[in-house]
């Protein structure tokens, strides 16, 4: 069963082809990566699939819906989350606070005014709390994020992107500045999202980390898809050590 | 004892300004959002509600009601108009020049529905006692405990509701609350709805003590919300509120010892010298937080 349904995707930047004719299908419950050298169209790939770009051309289809054009909040209700990059964290707030604010409510059960003003929901306490240890930040819950340390301000939008209960998460390049120990204790968090039945759309550099969680991995150069298939025939495929290490 | 009884006046006027502060500093400093027509908001919330009263007389309580529902209203059609198509980081530039010219469009309404120019307004309370030696204004103390009130009921909306913490968020990172699936509109509607309430009330509570309504209360309020919010700082919430009692008590001292003429001068060499000395006001290191943060890529 396919989640996520990508189809001859492109996008254009006046006369610059960032992605050109994408194709991919994630099936849930896997986790997907994607790699390919700098500037070669991944995190544009992301920024369209998340709402943040109209594509120029192509579709995209979530769980067999078309979300062509949908804003990024839409986006996050239909089940997407993402972190970023460069990290990004509401600095102003506590590591509780942050967590707070991407929390999602079914839409199903709205509450009610007042409880949208006042209330606590004991669902999104117990969800917050979850998440906290998850990430390891029990004892810094009402430090400011921007007092974090680099390695735990990367651990809370990593819990801060599963706050909003999402079905299917980008993770763009998670493990930028880490060290080989936080690198481990990344690769089994996104093992311990993927046993709580989270899709997992990867996008890094760390070659280690990408070759061991993924199930299956497309590797772009200049928009355009080269290679595909599981870690291995990747990694021995000609035309990816080529764009990698040229000729 | 005649600058302990200066001070007071000072004090229980500087609340209002304050309140009026307060609600400024809740668009320019906690949205960054420049509204010049705020001002004028409150002016035409203000004539309409008299104008109102002149076709059903709804009463002293009704003009206060009306006052701030009216302003709310028209907070949000600003905020409609000029600030939600624009946002980002250039928005902030041409919603101010909108707001320009929202600000001449209500002004305008305002002196249709004001055709004498002046008109009365009415006042409550319009007694006054004596504290020993002290000759203590009833509205005017009345003003000072419904200022204290709308101040805390601000804080606490702002930091201990659910509303108050999304607000804060997207006055953080407007972009990043809207990636996260915060609906940024609604919340930026409800900021500048919430500062419309708290400006008319302040509006009201100043008009009842000076028991009339000009065509210039908009500027006026504009100005004095502006000084006062910067000599507190820019973007500190408990330096709004400083800001203005020390405005309250500044022209009050001014006013009794060197004469009503020389209050704006004093005022604004205030103004001037504190923005020298410190840029930031008095309270405020926001905006050079604010910076300090950016090039921390936070």
């Amino acid at each position: 069963m396919s989640i996520l349904k990508v189809d001859n995707l492109c996008k254009n930047f006046g006369g610059v082809q960032a992605v050109n004719g994408l194709n991919f299908e994630i099936n849930e419950g896997e986790i997907f990566g994607l790699i390919g050298p700098n500037g070669s169209g991944k995190s544009t790939t992301i920024n369209v699939i998340c709402g943040l770009y109209q594509p120029s051309e192509g579709s995209i289809f979530l769980n067999g819906k078309k979300i062509n054009g949908f804003k990024p909040n839409q986006c996050v209700d239909m089940g997407i989350s993402r972190t970023f990059q460069n990290i990004r964290l509401f600095g102003d707030l506590t590591v509780w606070q942050n967590l707070w604010v991407a929390w999602k409510d079914d839409r199903k059960n709205q509450g009610s005014w007042f409880s949208n003003w006042f209330g606590k929901s004991e669902s999104r306490e117990k969800l917050i709390s979850e998440l906290l240890s998850f990430s390891g930040l029990e004892t810094r819950a009402n430090d400011l994020a921007s007092n974090l340390s680099f390695g735990e301000q990367r651990r809370l939008e990593l819990a801060r992107a599963v706050a909003s209960k999402p079905k299917l998460i980008f993770l763009d390049e998670p493990a930028a500045g880490m060290n080989k120990e936080e690198v481990k204790e990344l690769r089994d968090r996104i093992f311990r999202l993927r046993d709580l039945g989270i899709t997992i759309f990867l996008v890094e550099h760390v070659m280690d980390l990408v070759m061991n969680v993924s199930n299956r991995i497309t590797v772009l150069n200049f928009g355009k898809a080269i290679s595909e298939g599981d870690p291995e025939s990747v990694q021995n495929d000609k035309a990816v050590q080529e764009a990698y290490f040229g000729q | 004892m005649e600058f302990l009884q200066t001070c007071i006046d000072g004090l229980l006027f500087g609340s209002a300004y304050s309140l009026l502060a307060l609600s400024f500093s809740l668009l320019f400093g906690v949205m960054k959002r420049i509204n010049l027509a705020f001002g004028s908001t409150l002016l035409l919330s203000a004539v309409f509600s008299l104008w109102i009263d002149s076709l059903f007389s709804i009463g002293i309580f009704g003009i206060f009601f009306l006052m701030i529902a009216s302003s709310a209203l028209i907070n949000i059609y600003v905020e409609k108009l000029c600030f939600y198509p624009h946002s980002g980081k250039y928005g902030a530039t041409v919603s101010m020049i909108s707001s320009f010219a929202i600000w001449m469009q209500l002004d305008e309404m305002s002196s249709f529905l004001l055709p004498d120019r002046t008109a009365s307004f009415p006042s409550f309370l319009p007694d006054s006692f004596f504290l020993k030696d002290l000759f203590i204004r009833i509205d005017q103390l009345f003003l000072f405990l419904i200022a204290v009130f709308m101040t805390s009921i601000f804080f606490y909306v702002l930091y201990k509701t659910n509303y108050g913490l999304l607000l804060r968020g997207v006055s953080f990172d407007g972009e990043l609350a809207k990636k996260l699936g915060v609906n940024s509109g609604k919340i930026s509607s409800f900021a500048f709805a919430f500062s419309g309430i708290f400006g008319a009330i302040a509006a009201f509570l100043i008009l009842s003590t000076e028991s009339q309504v000009t065509p210039f209360f908009g500027f006026w309020c504009t100005l004095k919300g502006l000084v006062a919010m910067m000599l507190g700082g820019i973007g500190s919430l408990p330096g709004a509120i400083i800001g203005g009692l020390f405005l309250g008590l500044v022209e009050s001292n001014v006013i009794n010892y060197l004469g009503a003429e020389y209050r704006d001068i004093c005022t604004y060499l205030i103004l001037l010298f504190i923005l020298v000395v410190k840029p930031g006001g008095i309270m405020g290191s926001a905006l050079l937080r604010d910076e300090r943060a950016a090039s921390e890529r936070i």
